[in-house]
């Protein structure tokens, strides 16, 4: 393989696998970053949405479907669980929440389970992307370029969404100050609801889009949970923009560091975060250092 | 004034009455049921492994029952989750010894439990008839007088494998394994039978364990110009390996082999396995009455072909059986007796339970993943076989001596 083809097809690889490590950082960093929760649950709903996608795509025969619905009902479920849970413990200290969200992979893990079964499940690459490009000769595969699309699509819509419409306005302002905003005669409530329903939706659409990649099994979250806090740390906490930094950051360092030092492959990500965490302790982005 | 003649009919009644009861009573104490121990993960990572074996010694279990049971007995399975941890396996087989009075256990899903209970085997007086544990010490040096094992073991599969390559035109080998204990072990024995067999070994990259995106090994692999990658990959890791490989189209220009092909990894990855050639512990399309009974039966009550845990856990299942049989005791030192020696026609044609080391000599398997007409997942299919005499090791040994 010539240096131009394989630099050209590594670095679509690293933002192909970006894209999905953004679906996953980003919600949890909205998360974090408005409502001052960690929510361990993150990578469960990444793994819901990899499930609920496949019995869709499943049903409906169509890949689409799948996409839309599974981020729609695991959104939903995130939503309710703030509303029937979280908001109830808002006066309590951070670790109440870990708990609480921890309690909650369990739970839905299991009712996983029950539902699935134990079996790994094989979503379809939908049709239209299930071909290759030839990047000089060399094979690659049309769903990766479509995912490092997707990826840029909801970047730049979420950026969009925050900036010029009104709850995007109440989101930040929230994030600033609530009680402001509450005053104001805004329901807090309802955007706390809001932002956390989003940022499940957001996990359960990256783990739609990798079911392809990876199938959808019960040993997704416990991988997606840590990737997801390693991207939010990077990025520093609460930033949208840092959260999409350090996808992007991540994904080159693991693909390049895979290909060059194989036996770092997996210490390549941490030796990332320890060096941003020794130059800036709060993230790329981050506000508190 | 009593009636001589009614005493006399109230007496025959009673009399009829008891020996009716007798009739009952007769048959009910000799229908006390062979209980049978199945310590088996049903919970944790090997949980799919272990709903495979549990699904096929209920089967037998039925089938036995359905023609009069053993030695004219019911058989009964004690069923307990093991979780797949050796500590927890060993404490349940204890309970199912004290408080069952249980003599005879299999369905184990992991050599590490395994290991861990062979040596209380003596002391509780029960055997221990393997259906999946393929580590080789079982049979070697940890080998005790009242574990037997029916089933293919990890040296045997690999040993399949080694065959197939010395036949194989293919010259350059290059190898993708996980990076822990198993899968460097396995590129090792991998590494060495292709030079014994005069291939150019090219090297190899292992993963780490929970490895997502496998796209820089997929590059590698194709650098390497190699034309047959060996795979020590299982789990998720596999499933995303074999689909990702599949969207690079590595199958056209790459020849993916591995140490064992099973159908819960084809049904994940569906038509991304086709072309995968490895080994087999039961390749359910084999060729021979007993198999075509056994899986049209599987079928009738499972709507799918059997997968290879539940053939070789059948196997089991029958060995033990027959061994039963021929001692006409559950009683341990009658049973080992019997066992040792044992002819058996299996599913997989005629197998021998040999005396030296209790391993069951029996045929390896290679088989190629296709796609075939009516079948809603592709399944392997025999490309070769190699007779027992080939693929069992030699007595107490785990490594081959040509």
């Amino acid at each position: 393989m010539d240096l131009l083809p394989f630099l050209l097809t590594q670095c679509l690889n690293a933002l192909s696998q970006a894209a999905l490590l953004f679906f996953l950082g980003v919600g949890l960093t909205l998360i974090f970053g408005i409502m001052r929760i960690v929510n361990f649950a993150h990578g469960t709903f990444y793994m819901l949405g990899a499930f609920i996608g496949y019995s869709s795509a499943r049903v409906t025969g169509s890949f689409w479907a799948g996409l839309v619905i599974g981020p729609l009902i695991a959104g939903a479920i995130g939503a309710a669980f703030e509303m029937g849970l979280l908001r109830r413990l808002y006066r309590r200290d951070a670790s109440a929440f870990l708990m609480v969200t921890f309690g909650l992979t369990l739970v839905l893990g299991e009712i996983i389970r029950l539902i699935w079964g134990v079996d790994a499940l094989q979503l379809e690459v939908p049709e239209v992307f299930s071909g290759i490009v030839f990047l000089f000769d060399e094979p690659f595969p049309t769903y990766r370029l479509f995912l490092a699309g997707a990826g840029v699509v909801v970047a730049v819509g979420i950026w969009q969404f925050l900036e010029r419409t009104r709850l995007g306005l109440l989101i930040r302002a929230t994030s600033q100050n609530a009680e402001m905003v509450h005053a104001l005669g805004v329901d807090v409530n309802l955007v706390r609801t809001a932002i956390f329903g989003i940022g499940c939706g957001l996990a359960a659409l990256g783990g739609v889009l990798a079911a392809p990649l990876v199938t959808a099994s019960l040993g997704m979250a416990g991988n997606a949970i840590i990737d997801a806090f390693v991207i939010v740390i990077i990025g520093g906490m609460g930033s949208f923009l840092g959260s999409l930094l350090a996808a992007v950051l991540v994904a080159f360092v693991q693909v390049f560091g895979t290909y060059y030092f194989p036996d770092f492959a997996l210490a390549a990500m941490y030796m990332l975060m320890l060096l941003v965490l020794v130059i800036r302790p709060g993230g790329l982005l981050g506000k508190e250092a | 004034m009593v009636n001589q003649a009614d005493i006399l009919r109230r007496t025959m009644l009673q009399a009829a009455a008891a020996a009716g009861f007798a009739t009952l009573a007769g048959p009910a104490a000799a229908a006390d049921p062979i209980k049978i121990g199945i310590p088996v993960a049903l919970t944790g990572p090997l949980g799919g492994v272990g709903a495979q074996m549990r699904r096929a010694c209920e089967f037998w279990a039925k089938e036995v029952n359905a023609k009069g049971g053993l030695l004219g007995r019911p058989v009964e399975l004690v069923i307990e989750d093991t979780a797949g941890n050796p500590a927890t396996t060993v404490r349940t087989v204890q309970e199912m010894v004290e408080r069952d009075g249980i003599r005879v256990i299999t369905a184990i899903v992991a050599s590490n439990e395994a290991l861990a209970t062979v040596p209380k085997l003596a002391e509780w007086d029960t055997i221990f008839v393997s259906g999946d544990n393929g580590d080789g010490r079982l049979t070697a040096e940890s080998l005790v007088p009242n574990f037997f094992r029916a089933n293919v073991s990890g040296p045997m599969g690999t040993r399949a494998v080694a065959l197939w390559l010395r036949d194989s035109p293919m010259k350059n080998f290059y190898g993708l394994g996980m990076d822990y204990a198993w899968g460097h072990n396995s590129m090792d024995v991998f590494a060495a039978e292709a030079k014994r067999a005069g291939k150019n070994f090219m090297g190899a990259v292992f993963s780490p364990t929970g490895t997502k995106d496998f796209s820089t090994y997929i590059t590698k692999i194709r650098q390497s110009g190699a034309e047959g990658v060996y795979l020590v990959l299982a789990g998720d890791d596999n499933n995303a390996f074999l689909a990702q490989a599949k969207q690079y189209r590595l199958g056209d220009k790459v020849q993916m082999l591995t140490e064992q092909v099973d159908q819960m990894s084809i049904n994940a990855t569906g038509d991304s396995a086709i072309g995968l050639i490895g080994s087999s512990r039961y390749p359910f399309s084999l060729d021979n009455p007993v198999n075509k009974a056994f899986v049209a039966a599987w079928q009738a009550e499972y709507g799918r072909p059997p997968d290879l845990f539940e053939g070789d856990q059948y196997q089991s299942c029958k060995v033990l059986q027959a061994g039963i049989e021929k001692a006409g005791s559950i009683e341990a030192a009658k049973l080992r007796t019997a066992l040792e020696g044992l002819a058996v026609t299996s599913v997989k044609g005629p197998i021998v339970m040999r005396a030296c080391d209790h391993q069951a000599e029996q045929p390896g398997f290679i088989v190629k993943v296709v796609k075939r007409e009516g079948m809603e997942h592709p399944v392997p299919e025999v490309i070769a076989s190699y007779p027992a005499d080939r693929v069992t090791p030699p007595c107490n040994k785990m490594v081959y001596d040509d």
